[in-house]
């Protein structure tokens, strides 16, 4: 499709950071799109979190920008912007009007360069303070809040550079000290580990110019950073024998997780396994959507999704029964669905609504520039091709009926999992 | 050339950006539906939001969830499609629909592709001309929403802004209760109920479409005209209810055991959105508690560390608002966390700095542009038109309005809209860790009204 190829220019600056142009004039605005090549991955059993505080330390001010001023600026020029960091990265954004570009570049290149002169224990302090109320308000005071980092620390085996959660585990976050971060920032926070996007309409003329202007007397930092040490650890996880966890909580109805490793973003399947999980959950009219919630009512709710990582990925299904349902009456009903589709497939018309609906988000993706600025940094990341939204799409059309019955075959029906059940504190036995 | 780099400069802007308002286009069709357009180009969408004037504020004594119910089976098979077919239909051709309530309205929201532009709006005009309304489906999902409001009690935020409207609106009044209703009144209501709705309430004449994307005046006029104009018009409009409630300095506490971190909501009722002080309490707010760097995150976040983030803003309705302070802290930091608030708020009296007025407008102003980039933020432009019955020209002058305020404009706003006299303090946590913290604030004595902010 025409709107889906996107033009752009790929390349990099003497101290080896990446920088991807795509101009865009339909609105007078410019998006500006960071990412650095180290997320939550790159860290160690006991020091988990760290990529996660390092980002909120950015925010915290740099040689030549006080504390706080970094975000009053850009919201000052009408500018939005944000953070965040995954299992493999951790990005930067700004989208602002177009004429405020060298503010945004400004503000990225002096945190980028000089953001240790500005480091401060007091900063430090009050960061720890913040993270430990995210973990807080997004994960322990939430109903089912643990699952993901149960699963995940079961899923994966010790060490493993995904068996912890990205935000961390309390004990860590409140360890951190000055030294910690600054030396994360020496080993990870290089310009030659780092991809800037720049979309929008910025003046073609000068851009590059602009670009070395604020950039090109950042070091890069000597020691080796485009290299995840984790990464070799565990090349190919398998579990030994199907895990089974069962968890008390504040919590007024029952749930169950379902986790099987599967494999990596944009590895031969990943494609087939999204695709499935819209066939079971995606809609009204799926499979275990339509069977579980609307003909039988035995659940409230069933989703099912892949995540997909740079070194691996699992498949997840989610079901919370209605009240005086049993979680193995939903467990059977899952795993029955799941032996039909590895015996009979799925229709055509089910395979067509699945593509029209990826066709269709496909298309929606390109409205915001911030979102289009972000997809050539993921391509750019993961295919080593920002241009990929064709591809992209190519993928998910060349699913068959076949390639559904072969994922459903290899990574769930002869593969072992983890079966999490959430349940009421009150059916706890023994109280 | 560029010119040499000096970091310790803040860079200027590099010239004045150009910027167009999309232009709206205003139509009837043969009905009388209202219909707001936007000519969007640039990808082949198109987006519809049905806005219509029958949300939860109509729900009867006792029957509280009617409307929300209504939403609920509305979609649930129309023409000759049951539910699933229903759904299947958008789904094979790439298109979204779904149907909303809220206090004030509903909303049948609808994207859809160019290419299946009549597919789409066939379908949109079947919902609204023949859904089947059945009772088995008004059963399931009775059954389902019952579900959602008992799960509702594992979540410190949902109690804490269902108890605070409570509080804040009062016994009686129709922003009181939450939109999905009361389980006992929900199992009051009958599929006739539901009927009565789609018959007497759900209506052309007090709804309006806001259309955005790819197309043209006068192609949508003869497409709507043909899937949309026999919905018929029975109405009776009903006049807007006066909402006044002086609130009275006081704290409440909903416990919860075991939370390790307090949900707290601090505010009062405040005036109309389309009043004439809206813009100056909107730059008001910015400076308070309406972004990152406004001075109660700057304090409770970024000075203390005693949350993940901390806002203030208006709530608008549409005969009324709530002005609020909202935040999650760490239990050992509530009562300290309510001390910084009030305090912040105590502060407004002594009014807001130039320079600080100088970056609510500048930020508000500069991100204009920003506002009109997709086709959500321009259909929610459009609907905020109808939302708070705001003049037609109000896109057009909303720069102009924002340039000629003063900081007497502002400062009078704050002393006009902010009591923290009247001011209702909500804290949803463990009773055990945070009474007592409560207690030796010594602002009144401490009250715990149920998870449902009753009394």
């Amino acid at each position: 499709m025409n709107l889906l190829n996107i033009d752009y220019e790929k390349y990099k600056l003497e101290n080896g950071l990446e920088v991807i142009l795509h101009h865009n004039s339909s609105l007078p605005l410019v998006a500006v799109n960071l990412w650095y090549r180290v997320g939550s991955s790159n860290e160690k059993k006991g020091k988990t979190g760290i990529a996660h505080l390092f980002e909120h330390m950015m925010f915290q001010g740099s040689k030549n920008v006080p504390k706080e001023i970094h975000f009053r600026y850009i919201q000052e020029a009408g500018g939005t912007l944000n953070g965040s960091t995954s299992f493999d990265r951790t990005n930067y954004y700004e989208k602002l009007p177009s004429n405020y570009l060298d503010l945004a570049l400004w503000l990225e290149s002096d945190r980028m360069g000089f953001l240790l002169p500005a480091l401060t224990q007091e900063k430090l302090t009050n960061q720890i303070g913040v993270v430990s109320n995210e973990r807080l308000e997004r994960y322990d005071n939430q109903p089912y809040g643990l699952a993901w980092e149960i699963l995940v620390s079961n899923l994966y085996p010790e060490g493993h550079p995904y068996s912890w959660p990205t935000i961390g585990f309390m004990n860590d976050i409140k360890s951190y000290t000055l030294d910690d971060v600054s030396g994360f920032f020496i080993k990870y926070y290089s310009p030659s580990n780092a991809t800037l996007v720049i979309a929008g309409n910025f003046e073609r003329e000068n851009i590059k110019d602009r670009i070395s202007k604020y950039f090109n007397d950042i070091p890069a930092s000597k020691e080796n950073t485009d290299n995840n040490e984790n990464r070799l650890i565990t090349p190919d996880v398998k579990l030994e024998k199907n895990i089974f966890i069962e968890r008390f909580e504040n919590v007024q109805l029952e749930r169950v997780y379902f986790a099987w490793h599967t494999e990596k973003a944009y590895g031969p399947n990943d494609n087939s396994l999204d695709v499935l999980s819209d066939i079971l959950t995606g809609s009204k009219s799926s499979r275990l959507t339509k069977h579980m919630v609307y003909d039988t009512e035995m659940a409230q709710d069933v989703s099912a999704f892949q995540f997909s990582g740079k070194y691996d990925g699992h498949f997840m299904i989610i079901a919370t029964a209605k009240p005086g349902i049993s979680l193995s009456k939903l467990r059977e009903e899952i795993f029955k669905e799941i032996e039909n589709l590895s015996k009979n497939g799925v229709t055509k018309k089910e395979l067509s609504k699945s593509k029209n609906m990826i066709k269709s988000s496909f298309i929606n993706s390109m409205q915001n520039l911030d979102v289009i600025a972000d997809h050539l940094n993921n391509y750019n990341f993961y295919l080593n091709e920002p241009n990929s939204f064709n591809f992209d799409l190519k993928r998910y059309k060349e699913v068959t009926n076949e390639s559904i019955k072969s994922v459903v075959n290899m990574f769930i029906t002869n593969n072992r999992y983890i079966e999490l059940q959430i349940r009421p504190v009150d059916k706890k036995p023994n109280g | 050339m560029v010119e040499d780099l000096d970091r310790s400069k803040k860079p200027a802007p590099t010239g004045e950006i150009k910027f167009k308002l999309p232009q709206i286009e205003r139509f009837k069709l043969k009905n009388n539906l209202k219909v707001l357009f936007v000519r969007k180009e640039n990808l082949p969408l198109l987006r519809f939001n049905l806005i219509s004037e029958s949300g939860s504020k109509i729900d009867p004594l006792e029957k509280k969830g009617l409307a929300n119910l209504f939403t609920m089976v509305l979609d649930e098979g129309a023409g000759k499609f049951n539910a699933i077919e229903l759904s299947e239909e958008f789904d094979v051709i790439g298109s979204r629909f779904g149907i909303n309530c809220f206090n004030d309205n509903i909303r049948l929201t609808l994207q859809a592709l160019t290419e299946n532009l009549d597919r789409s709006l066939e379908l949109f005009g079947t919902i609204l001309l023949q859904p089947h309304l059945d009772e088995k489906s008004f059963e399931r999902e009775r059954r389902k929403i019952l579900t959602s409001i008992q799960q509702l009690q594992d979540s410190p935020e949902d109690i804490a802004d269902i108890a605070f409207d409570k509080l804040v609106f009062g016994e009686g009044n129709p922003y009181a209760y939450p939109v999905f209703g009361y389980k006992d009144d929900i199992n009051n209501i009958s599929i006739g109920d539901i009927r009565s709705i789609y018959e007497n309430n759900f209506d052309p004449a007090n709804s309006t479409l806001v259309v955005v994307g790819d197309s043209t005046c006068q192609e949508l006029e003869e497409k709507l005209n043909n899937y949309l104009s026999s919905w018929k018009s029975t109405a009776q409009i009903k006049e807007p209810e006066k909402i006044t409630k002086e609130g009275k300095l006081s704290v409440y506490l909903i416990h919860k055991e075991g939370s390790v971190q307090s949900e707290i909501r601090i505010g009062h009722l405040s005036g109309k959105r389309n009043g004439k002080e809206f813009f100056a309490k909107h730059l008001l707010n910015l400076i308070i508690g309406g972004q990152f760097s406004s001075r109660i995150n700057l304090n409770l976040r970024e000075d203390k560390g005693y949350t993940y983030g901390a806002t203030s803003r208006f709530n608008y309705l549409k005969e009324a608002s709530q002005f609020l302070v909202s935040t999650s802290v760490g239990s050992e930091n509530t009562g300290n966390a309510i001390k910084e608030i009030l305090k912040e708020l105590k502060k407004i009296e002594n009014g807001v700095t130039d320079t600080e007025l100088d970056f609510a407008r500048s930020s508000v102003i500069r991100r204009y542009p920003g506002n009109f980039e997709t086709h959500g933020q321009i259909t929610t432009n459009l609907a905020s038109l109808v939302l708070y019955s705001l003049p037609d020209n109000y896109f057009d002058t909303y720069i102009d309005s924002l340039n000629s305020l003063k900081i007497e404009d502002v400062n009078k706003a704050g002393l006009e809209n902010i009591h923290p006299d009247r001011l209702s303090i909500l804290v949803v946590g463990d009773k055990n860790s945070v009474l007592k913290q409560l207690k030796e604030l010594n602002i009144s004595e401490v009250i715990e009204p149920d998870i449902w902010g009753k009394v």
